[in-house]
């Protein structure tokens, strides 16, 4: 009973502790942190964003402090925010030295793959003060991984795709990124997954030596079909393009953000999709 | 006397804008109504960047003025002998490495060691027999800073990391998180090669006519070459270290200021100065400014706004003192 009690009071503590003070002015440093205070219903409280925050849609009319990696050291003093959230890999250390040098509480996220996601969107909800809505979000990227494991345990044995960021100069997802870990969830081998770095500069004769079952092109760019064709047609002896299997994706598993439950849901349906023919 | 006019209207004109330009950028600051945040914005960031900007130009400015007459060659800059490259691969290095226990002031640090490195070993090569060869100096210079720029291109294609941006930022040219921290360092050595400089001006002025005239002037070539190369690498060193490689301001200021100043080195050599950190100063004024919030790297704006004028002059005016 007193251990309930015990329990119960630290717990009051801990929720009153961080609640107590939430911060209510925020200034987002990377696009992916604008989709998760926005999928946490922080619209209220973002008081500035980057010029690259573009999703959702309501992130356009947010006030801009520049880029990622050059924002504006002045604009984001101006606002005198609470807190600044940012990414480790995005943003430059500078930026958190120099914002922390003028007494300004910085958040520097460190999650780079889709496992690590939920966790960070957790400790975001403690520190932001909506634990109960981050939990939500967070399960919900749990529950998307899960059904994507399922997906996998259908198929006895998965194929090989590659994903092509840019097809000239040819650029391709590489380890450590979502994108791969949506591939290894789903069952697939990205062939590109034993390269150096993430987003590695690619040898066209690897990938036709390596011959993909699917093929994944761009970030939902527009005009991404017309710029690929070249690279399709030195890539036509695979059997990815010998079978037609060739897609356009949007961008949504290059923000790690809410949308990589989209992005995971989108290219299960596509590997599906390839497999059903 | 047209000339004393000229010297005193160009230096009126270098701190009026100077000064201004501490008050201009993403928003405008009157220094009469500042509130806290206006008055903190302009203590520690637009001041520190306006000093920065000033340093790393004059040092600019004044080794062009020194490194043309002792190489006796209208195209010779602080970075054709590959001081600048020699810092950007360190600096790159630093920057793509990029482990968390550096501090801020590694990466300048180790810009520095490089750049100190490249002269001391242009330096040697160009050294023959008790002094310094402008011919063996400016080759040494190119091959070595070849070989620096390929280095350089190899890291970053083998590098895709965030790293990256900010290293090729870092490479045109970045004063945005220019801070007091760095400062008195980049003062100290700017300044001693400044004075060094000043204090070999009548050798430099007799460099120019000859190395037979200087002689029977009473100089030895060879040794007043060497201190100014001292002084030359000590001022392109700490200002690539400061902010990166900005073009422009160390090889055409000191044509523009020669031209309206005249060729005597005790007068060029601080007005080039001047007008650099001037010229860096505007330019990072409206690298902030323009596309505010966004920032533009000064290395760009330095060149865009400085070469038309530059193309201007050599076209209308007689720049070179051919007539």
């Amino acid at each position: 009973m007193k251990r309930i009690i015990a329990g119960i009071f630290l717990l009051v503590l801990i929720s009153g502790g961080v609640s107590a003070v939430p911060p209510r002015k925020i200034v987002s440093l990377a696009p992916s942190m604008t989709e998760i205070l926005f999928a946490l219903g922080l619209e209220e409280r973002i008081a500035a964003v980057t010029a690259f925050c573009d999703y959702p849609p309501e992130a356009r009319k947010k006030p801009k402090i520049g880029g990622m990696s050059n924002p504006s050291l002045e604009a984001i003093l101006r606002i005198r925010p609470d807190i600044v959230v940012m990414t480790k890999d995005g943003n430059p250390r500078e930026v958190e030295a120099r914002l922390r040098g003028f007494g300004i509480r910085t958040y520097v996220a460190t999650a780079t793959r889709i496992h690590e996601l939920p966790g960070e969107i957790r400790n975001m909800g403690k520190v932001l003060g909506v634990p109960e809505r981050a939990e939500r979000l967070a399960e919900r990227i749990e529950d998307s991984m899960e059904r994507a494991r399922d997906v996998a345990r259908g198929f006895e044995k998965g194929g090989k795709a590659i994903f092509i960021v840019w097809p000239e100069p040819l650029i391709v997802v590489g380890p450590g990124t979502a994108v791969d870990d949506a591939f290894r969830l789903l069952g697939w081998t990205n062939i590109a997954g034993d390269a150096k770095s993430r987003y590695p500069k690619y040898s066209i004769e690897e990938i036709i030596h390596r011959s993909p079952d699917a093929i994944f092109i761009g970030k939902g760019h527009a005009d991404m079909r017309k710029l690929s064709r070249g690279i399709l047609r030195r890539l036509e002896m695979t059997d990815a393009v010998r079978n037609g299997r060739v897609y356009y994706p949007s961008d949504a598993l290059f923000r790690l953000g809410p949308r990589v439950i989209e992005g995971i849901r989108e290219l299960g349906n596509y590997l599906e999709e390839s497999r059903n023919e | 006397m047209s000339e004393a006019r000229n010297i005193t209207l160009l230096i009126a004109a270098c701190i009026v804008i100077v000064a201004g330009c501490v008050f201009i950028g993403p928003t405008f600051i009157n220094p009469l109504h500042a509130d806290d945040i206006s008055l903190q914005i302009v203590t520690a960031i637009r001041l520190p960047r306006v000093v920065v900007a000033l340093l790393m130009g004059a040092a600019l400015g004044a080794s062009g003025a020194v490194l043309q007459g002792i190489l006796r060659n209208p195209l010779a800059d602080p970075y054709i002998l590959g001081i600048s490259s020699g810092a950007a691969l360190f600096a790159a290095v630093g920057l793509l490495g990029g482990s968390t226990i550096f501090s801020r002031l590694t990466v300048p640090a180790l810009a520095f060691t490089g750049a100190v490195f490249t002269g001391a070993v242009v330096g040697a090569m160009g050294y023959r027999r008790g002094g310094i060869w402008p011919e063996r100096l400016l080759l040494a210079g190119v091959g070595l800073g070849f070989l620096f720029y390929a280095l350089i291109m190899l890291l970053l294609s083998l590098s895709t990391d965030e790293g990256l941006r900010r290293a090729i930022l870092w490479i045109f040219g970045d004063l945005s998180m220019a801070d007091w921290a760095m400062i008195p360092y980049g003062l100290f050595f700017i300044l001693s090669g400044l004075v060094l400089s000043l204090w070999r001006a009548k050798g430099l002025n007799a460099l120019m006519l000859g190395d037979e005239i200087a002689h029977s002037l009473g100089f030895s070539p060879r040794k007043e070459r060497l201190i100014l190369f001292v002084a030359v690498s000590l001022m392109t060193a700490s200002s690539v270290s400061l902010g990166g490689i900005v073009g422009f301001v160390g090889l055409l200021m000191p044509h523009i200021i020669r031209f309206i100043v005249g060729a005597d080195s005790r007068v060029l050599i601080p007005l080039a100065a001047l007008s650099g950190g001037t010229l860096l100063c505007v330019a990072d004024t409206i690298g902030r400014t323009a596309v505010a919030p966004m920032e533009l790297p000064s290395g760009i704006v330095t060149a865009l706004i400085g070469a038309p004028y530059f193309l201007y002059l050599l076209r209308k005016q007689d720049i070179l003192g051919e007539q």
